[in-house]
């Protein structure tokens, strides 16, 4: 998985790429979470670009749990531009009911 | 060995209205179409054929109890829920023909749900049965009696008529019963629980029920993977959605269809059977969520080989 974050008009994007799976969500985790710290000290929204991401396992949908615990209501996370295979597993886990989920990077706010 | 599921819901035993009933008699009349059967042999056939399980059968309602079938010196069973009155009956034609026994059980914990099956155990009233029960918690046998107290049941511990005992075990000892190594873990629920993996020469089967796996305790899933290594069928706790594990389920013990497969995923296990239903879901919203895992297991199965997932209901056999 590869990690890219960028200051984009009053937001932070961060895009990982590659898959987050057993090997990989410990640096998905560290990154995210670096990310939701650094939302919170600009006090503006997280977009997680997912267009980049095969695929996560409950790893990687448990550390979303864990970066919106971190953010404690301060700042929203929104999923944006998930391929098919990581919105039928938002849906199947009921994350789409946990997390904000826009179809584009520029719907994302 | 066989794996006999006697009950797989969580919490509390549930039966179908008659108006769900109604409802499965009503599709299956709409997709027969206005065919003629010549006897119910015949209309079984089509329904197999033609209707998918939640509408031509249904997942049952006994709470959990799981017989393992190892070899012909003892019965194991893990869990006493109310499924374990079918198995006492069963169990009963056996030994009239010729069946030990001898009844090793194998329990998870303590709560209401799987222990409230053995005030109706038949073979615990007969002088001839051995019981030897199996626990990590030192307390399973007050527990045992407390719900055969005056207050609660009409028949106390005291008269059961069976040898019984209890053999309290620690989790880093594995052990020698009903003919196979026996190994438990401690997991994450109200006052703790214990899975349980039975091997034999060449075949695993693992218990793991009322275990919760939380976002913040991912680092410790070595452990439980390790537990679930290789193993021919685990059996697993997966009464909510993840989405609900981690919201409004949180810290109520229980785990989710997603995990159970990233879990047996990363172990290489074979097989696994979705446990534990949530008691509000009827036979429908079960079949969407065997459904689901299918799907979530295609999605992530990445280059390994294809978990094979089944939905335990109540009198479903699985050879190991």
């Amino acid at each position: 998985m590869d990690w890219r974050v960028r200051n984009d008009g009053g937001r932070l994007v961060a895009s990982p790429t590659g898959r987050v799976d057993e090997e990989s969500w410990k640096a998905f985790s560290t990154q995210l979470t670096a990310a939701v710290r650094d939302a919170v000290a600009a006090q503006v929204p997280l977009v997680l670009d997912l267009s980049g991401l095969e695929y996560m396992t409950s790893k990687g949908l448990r550390a979303l749990t864990m970066a919106k615990n971190e953010a404690g209501g301060k700042v929203v996370i929104r999923l944006a531009a998930p391929n098919e295979t990581m919105r039928r597993i938002l849906s199947i886990s009921r994350y789409d009911m946990l997390f904000p989920v826009v179809d584009d990077v520029d719907q994302a706010g | 060995m066989l794996v006999r599921f006697w009950g797989t819901r969580g919490s509390l035993p549930v039966a179908p209205h008659a108006d769900a009933v109604l409802a499965k008699v009503a599709r299956a009349l709409k997709a027969a179409d206005g065919r003629r059967f010549a006897n119910e042999a015949e209309a079984a056939a089509f329904a197999r054929a033609n209707l998918d399980f939640a509408t031509r059968g249904a997942y049952g309602g006994a709470t959990p109890c799981v017989e393992i079938e190892a070899g012909e010196e003892a019965f194991a069973i893990c869990d006493m829920g109310s499924g374990l009155r079918d198995f006492g009956l069963s169990a009963t034609r056996r030994c009239a023909e010729g069946h030990p026994r001898v009844y090793h059980f194998f329990l998870s914990h303590l709560h209401w749900d799987h222990i409230m099956g053995f005030p109706f155990f038949r073979p615990a009233y007969e002088s001839g049965s051995r019981i030897i029960i199996h626990t990590g918690h030192a307390d399973a046998e007050a527990a045992l009696r407390r719900q055969q107290e005056a207050i609660s049941f009409p028949v106390p511990f005291d008269a059961l008529k069976a040898h019984i005992e209890f053999v309290v075990h620690r989790p880093e000892e594995s052990f020698e019963a009903a003919g196979m190594e026996v190994s438990l873990v401690r997991q994450s629920h109200a006052r703790g629980s214990f899975g349980y993996r039975f091997d034999r020469p060449g075949k695993a089967v693992v218990y793991s029920t009322d275990a919760e796996h939380k976002p913040e305790d991912m680092d410790l899933e070595e452990d439980v993977e390790a537990f679930f290594a290789n193993a021919d069928l685990v059996i697993c706790d997966t009464m909510y959605s993840l989405g609900e594990a981690v919201s409004l389920k949180q810290d109520l013990g229980h785990s989710s269809n997603v995990v159970a497969v990233d879990l047996c995923h990363a172990a290489g296990a074979r097989r696994l059977a979705l446990f534990h239903h949530e008691p509000s879901y009827t036979d429908a919203d079960i079949q969407r969520m065997y459904d689901e895992t299918l799907r979530y297991e295609e999605a992530v199965r990445g280059g390994r080989p294809k978990l094979e997932v089944v939905c335990a209901y109540d009198g479903l056999e699985v050879a190991v």
